[in-house]
This record gives C-alpha cells, structure tokens and sequence, in this order.
C-alpha cells in the first residue's frame, strides 16, 4: 500500500507544478499585454494634446500672416510682410506635423485635408489682396470682396480647427474608457490566478510534507528491518549477499564476513576473495552450482565447506534468487547458513540411532535366551521333579520328600518371572499395530479372564461406557488385566474388592503431572478400595522387579505395572498411581486424542 | 491306519527330550514303533532313504544343529514322495514368530513342550491318535497350537 502510494505522489507533485508554471506563464503573458496597452495609452494621451497644441498653433501662424499683410495694406511698410512670409513657411511645417501625428486616425486625416484647402484659400486670397494693392489697381470693390471671402475663408479654418480638437478629445475619451475598462478586471484576473497559484503551491506542500513524513517513517521502519536482519543473521547463523546483475557488483552482509571468521567488511565482496575459503575439495561443486546464477538467475541450495580463517572446517548451505526491482534492476540475492552444528547434530544422532539398533538387537537375544535357553533347562527341571514325585515319592525320606516339594515351588516361581519377563520384553518388541478397538469389549475380554478370580474374591466391577479407540488390542487388555487383577489381588482382608473404571475425555493442561504433549486425552480411572500404598512410592511402582510387599504376603513378579507402563507407552499415554494406605489406589491412564 | 502298529519318528538334539518322548510311548502302551534322531541332517538322511519306512507321524524340534527344524519342514513339504507326513512341531519356544512361520509353511500342529511328564502323555497320546484328515481340513492359526 505505501509503496503505491509513494509512486503516485510524485505524480500528483508533477501535475502541480505544470499547472503552476502554466499559470505563472499566463499571469505574465497578461500584464505583459496589460503593460503594453498602457504604454500605447499613455503615448496616445501624449498625441492627442501635442495634436491640439499643433493645431492651435497652426490657427496662429494663419492669424500672424494675416496679421501682417492687413498691417502692410494700412501703413505700405513693407516690413509688414516679413511675419506674412515667415508664416507661410511655418503653417507649412506645423501642418506637416499634424499631419503625422494624426496618420493613424483616418476622421482627422479627412478633416486635415479640408484644412488644408482652406488654409491655401485663405492665403491664395492673402496673395491675391497683396498683389492687388502692389499694381496699385485701385479697385475698391474687388479689395472689399476679397476681404469678405478671406473673412468667411478664415471663419471656415477657424471652425474647422475647432472640430478637429474636438474631434480629437473625443478619440481621447473613447481611448481612455478602453484603457479603463481593461485595466479594471486586470487586476481580479491576476489576483484569483494568484490565489488559485497558492492554494495549488499550499496543497503541493501539504503533500510534499506528509510524503516527508512517510519517508521518514519508512526509513525509520527499513533501518529497524536492517536491524533485525543483522540481529537475526547473527542468531540464525546465516549471511546473506547480493550480486548485481547490471553491474556485476558484489556485496555481503556482516554475517556473510563472519562466517568466514573474518571482521565484517573487511575485504571487498568478490568470487574471487570468497573463492578463497572455499575447501578446495568442494571449489568444482561450488562452480558447477554458481554457473547457473548468470545463465539460469537460479541457484539449488547446496552444501559445501569451507575453511575458517582460524583454519576451522565449517558446512555451509547457500541458495537465493533473483530479484527484480525494475525492469533495468536486477539484483541476485544469495543467503548462506552454517549447517555445521545440524550435521553435527545428525552425525551424532545416526551414532545414536546405530547404539540404539545394537541394543535393541541385545534385547532381542536376550529375549530368544529368556524364552527358550533359559527355559529349557527350568522345564527339564519340571518335568524330572513331576517323574521324581510320581515314580518316587514314597521311597523318600519325610525330609527328601519336602526337599522336593520346595524344589518345585521354587522352579513354579521361576515358572512365573520368566513368563511374565517374556510378556514384558514381547510389549516392547511386537510389531504395533494399531486397530479401531471398542474398548468396552476389551475391558468384558479382561474380566473373562480374570472371572476365577473375581469369583473367589466376590468382586464387583464398575464399568463406565468407553470409547472406541485406534489402539494395539491385545496390549489395551493386558492393560486391563493386569491393572484390575492387581485391585483385586491387594484387595483388604473380608472385604470385597469394588473396582471402578470411568472414562472422560480431558484438556491436558487442566490435568495434574500431565504434560501437554496432545492437547486432548483420553482418561480412564480405575480407583478400588483394596489396602492402598503410601503416595511416595506412587513413582516406584511401575519400575520392573520393584515390589511393595514381600513375596509371602502377596504373590507377584514384580513386572505387572511395568508392562502397564510399557504398553501405555506404547500408545503414547501416560500412567499415574495415586494411593492411600488402608484406603484405596487410584491408577489413571491417559492416552492421547489424535 | 492300515498297519498294526503306528510308526512315530523324533528328531530332536537332545537327550533328556528323546528319554522323556520314548518313556511316555513306553507308558502309553499304544502300539508304536518310535525311530528318534539326533538332528535334522540324521532326520532327512533316513527320509531320503528308498528302504526307509515313513512314519505316520512326525515330531521336529525346532532348534538343532546342523539343519533345523524349519529347514527340515521345507524340505518335507517340498519332496512329493513326504509332503503327506503329518508333521508336528515340538519345541520349547512357544513365540509367535515360530507359530507363524511353521504354519504358513504346512506343519500340522505346534507342541509347546510341556513341563510336566503327564501333561506330555496326554499330548502325545491326543496327537498320536488324532483323525489327521479331520484335524487337516478344518485347520487354522487358532487351533494349530495345541493346548492343554
């Protein structure tokens, strides 16, 4: 998510900034223009006036020639006429000016011409008064005529100057209110353009600050990652290192270095100077699964050795992978772990596993002498004893004759040990098969067998349904056997033993002793109310041979609960002994719920 | 039995055994001709013997010298000319990988020698006398040990 994230944010900063820039672009393309307009206004304003001054000059230089050649007429002096002649040069240049001042207007250059016209008439009639007078042509009637038309010419250049300048203040006005108008929204224009360029900069900010954070949060989180890896290499005991693919460039990690034994960084990363560690057995393995890394961007994981800088043999196992960032980066990364210790660990479990075959194969020769080597001899015993006593018996002296019945109850004991020895190694060694079991009938099984002795003691046998289980039979009803007939074997004196057997199904951790090893077990409780043993000796009970009671007070072997043990065992159970002298035992089998 | 007498052959590597074996058929007093032979090499050198008589019953230990009880077995059960020799197993061991073993590979019975010289005349004197073909045709693991 962040990662996407932080690949859309530039985006969204470059469409900020091109809006921005185009916006500041258009803000100066308009007050450009507006600068400009005002310039052109500023020089028409300027025109406009040095048009009306021109133009009221020009009306004077008419009125001075005019001036001067009424003041010739009246007095003859002729040098009245210098300011006429002189004029006559000036309207000249002042109309030429006016002229260009107001080319761009086409109603003044019209109104210009007319002027023009009735400047020249007006001094043509000028002329023609002065010329009349120098003939001295004594014309009176023609002077006064010329007069009039020249007084009526005048009037004409007179109003027309006038419309002119008025002319000319109303292109002025006209250009004024244009100006104003445009200068007018300018400023909104430039002013929302503005603000719309701040709020835009403002939120680029925003953005731009809360993408700071982002990666400086990222940093602090790929820092602390950094971390933990180098922790987590140290304590896993791997290394990692990366090749770039692009560049060929190598690079290790700190625990890659201490592998080696060497400081971390403390040469340049290379295959050449890893190359060197390598045991030199294993330097064609390592090439021949390297090759691959160019080729294929693959590599097996592999077990090879190298030697220690201290000189010490070590078993590495290394594999990695590529990895593609984009699609001009990719990046090989390798990781290594020292497997030394693992192959320790199984060089000294197989030693462990052959120690444990080999016992195991003395316990099965021990178990073929205990069933047949040993037995042959005791049976011999039995059977010479049984020809002893039918053939012989009355020839033997009273004491020969007790000899021998000792005889006999001591090959019967032996009888016994070495049967239920037998029983006890066969729990250990016969193949385990597992079946679906209807407990219930293995337990009616037990009590079938034991029916003598239920019978003879006047038993009663509390029975809780049980459930069916996957389990080895034959070993759940020697189970049972030998755990009922012991209840009913110390049972107290004249009182009929009551033998209960109930059955729950318990959470292991809510259960005293028992480990939580299943989560669920299987409880069965078989609780009597025979003599009871002392609690401390809960534990010894189910150790082979080991016997509470002497051999005259209670027959017994002492291997009954020790195969109970054995075929709990088995099954993956566990089997507790609680008791209280005079009062009761309690035996509680559990076994796991898989 | 066409014979008058049932012939009963034994072979087993020890002593005391054949004594006990003899001594019961000589109490018995069923009308037996009873061959014993010290190991299983003896056993098929005698079997294997065109003048020989084959007995009606025959009696292998399991455990001797030279060529066991099982390497006798085989060999009976392979030869056409024996492989009607009703057999019985006669050992001390009474582990089920014996039991197993002899019946899959055609015993007719397994005697768990017993411990007392009694006890043995029964047996001998059931197994002796017993309907081979009834006891054959209905055979299985359960009734293959015998009990008493």
């Amino acid at each position: 998510m962040e990662h996407i994230q932080l690949h859309k944010s530039p985006l969204f900063l470059k469409i900020i900034f091109i809006i921005s820039v185009a916006i500041i672009f258009f803000i100066g393309a308009i007050t450009f223009k507006h600068i400009t307009v005002l310039k052109k206004s500023s020089t028409w304003i300027a025109q406009s006036y040095e048009v009306n001054i021109e133009l009221e000059r020009l009306l004077s230089y008419v009125k001075d020639a005019e001036t001067g050649q009424r003041g010739y007429l009246l007095s003859k002096d002729k040098n009245f006429l210098t300011p006429y002649y002189s004029s006559k040069q000036r309207i000249k240049k002042s109309y030429k000016r006016v002229a260009e001042l107001t080319s761009n207007s086409r109603t003044q250059q019209r109104n210009l011409k007319r002027l023009q016209y009735l400047i020249s008439r007006r001094l043509n009639f000028l002329s023609k008064t002065l010329y009349l007078v120098e003939q001295e042509v004594n014309d009176e009637k023609a002077l006064a005529e010329n007069s009039t038309i020249g007084k009526l010419a005048m009037d004409s250049i007179r109003t027309e100057i006038e419309g002119m300048i008025v002319t000319q203040k109303s292109l002025l006005r006209y250009r004024q209110q244009d100006y104003n108008s445009t200068m007018n929204y300018t400023p909104l224009l430039i002013y929302l353009t503005l603000l719309i360029t701040l709020i835009l900069i403002t939120i680029a900010f925003i953005k731009m600050n809360k993408d700071l954070v982002l990666l400086r949060n990222t940093i602090n989180t790929l820092s602390v990652a950094i971390e933990v890896n180098k922790l987590s290499e140290i304590i896993g005991n791997f290394g990692s290192w990366q090749l770039n693919l692009e560049t060929g460039k190598y690079t290790f990690s700190d625990n890659q270095y201490r592998l080696l034994g060497c400081e971390p960084q403390s040469f340049e990363a290379g295959r050449e100077e890893y190359a060197k560690f390598i045991h030199p057995d294993d330097k064609e393995l390592l090439d021949k699964n390297t090759k691959n890394i160019l080729t294929h961007n693959d590599l097996h994981p592999f077990t090879y050795r190298i030697i220690r800088k201290d000189g010490e043999v070590r078993y590495l196992k290394g594999t990695g992978e590529v990895v593609t960032f984009s699609s001009d980066n990719k990046i090989f990364i390798g990781t290594t772990r020292d497997i030394t210790s693992d192959i320790d660990d199984k060089i000294l479990t197989e030693e462990r596993n052959r120690e444990l075959e080999s016992n195991n194969k003395e316990l099965s020769a021990f178990n073929y002498i205990a069933s047949h080597d040993l037995q042959e001899p005791l049976r011999k015993i039995e059977t010479f004893i049984s020809r002893l006593i039918t053939k012989d018996f009355n020839n033997l002296s009273p004491s020969g004759q007790q000899y021998v019945s000792n005889i006999q109850k001591s090959t019967n004991r032996m009888r016994v040990l070495i049967d239920d020895l037998l029983q006890f190694s066969r729990t250990n060694r016969t193949e385990k098969n597992f079946e679906e079991t209807d407990l219930n009938t293995l337990l009616e099984n037990a009590k079938q067998d034991l029916a003598q002795t239920i019978e003879d003691t006047n038993a009663i046998i509390k029975i809780n349904n049980l459930p069916v289980l996957d389990v080895i039979p034959f070993q759940i009803q020697q189970l049972f056997i030998n755990l009922i007939g012991n209840s009913l074997k110390y049972h107290r004196q004249g009182i009929p033993p009551i033998v209960e057997i109930t059955y729950a199904e318990v959470i292991s951790n809510e259960e005293e002793f028992l480990p939580d090893t299943y989560h669920n077990y299987h409880k069965i409780n078989i609780t009597d109310n025979g003599i009871g043993f002392e609690q401390k000796y809960a534990k010894n009970i189910f150790v082979l041979f080991n016997r509470l009671h002497n051999k005259n007070e209670y027959k017994g072997t002492g291997i009954g609960l020790a195969i109970c043990k054995k075929i709990v065992e088995n099954h993956k159970g566990f089997i507790f002994a609680k008791g209280q002298t005079g009062v009761g035992s309690e035996f509680t089998v559990y076994l796991p719920v898989e | 039995m066409t014979a008058d007498y049932i012939n009963i052959c034994l072979a087993d590597d020890d002593e005391d055994d054949r004594l006990f074996f003899t001594d019961a058929f000589d109490e018995l007093r069923i009308n037996t001709k009873v061959s014993t032979f010290n190991d299983g090499v003896e056993l098929m050198n005698y079997l294997n013997n065109e003048d020989s008589i084959l007995p009606n019953v025959l009696f292998l230990d399991l455990n001797m010298p030279k060529k066991n009880g099982v390497e006798c077995l085989l060999e009976i059960k392979k030869n056409r000319k024996l492989d009607d020799i009703a057999i019985a197993i006669y050992s001390t061991s009474s582990s089920e990988e014996h039991i197993e073993e002899t019946f899959v590979n055609g015993a007719n019975i397994y005697i768990k020698k017993p411990n007392d010289f009694e006890n043995l005349k029964k047996i001998l004197s059931e197994v002796v006398t017993m309907n081979w073909q009834y006891h054959t045709s209905g055979l299985n693991k359960e009734n293959f040990l015998m009990r008493m």
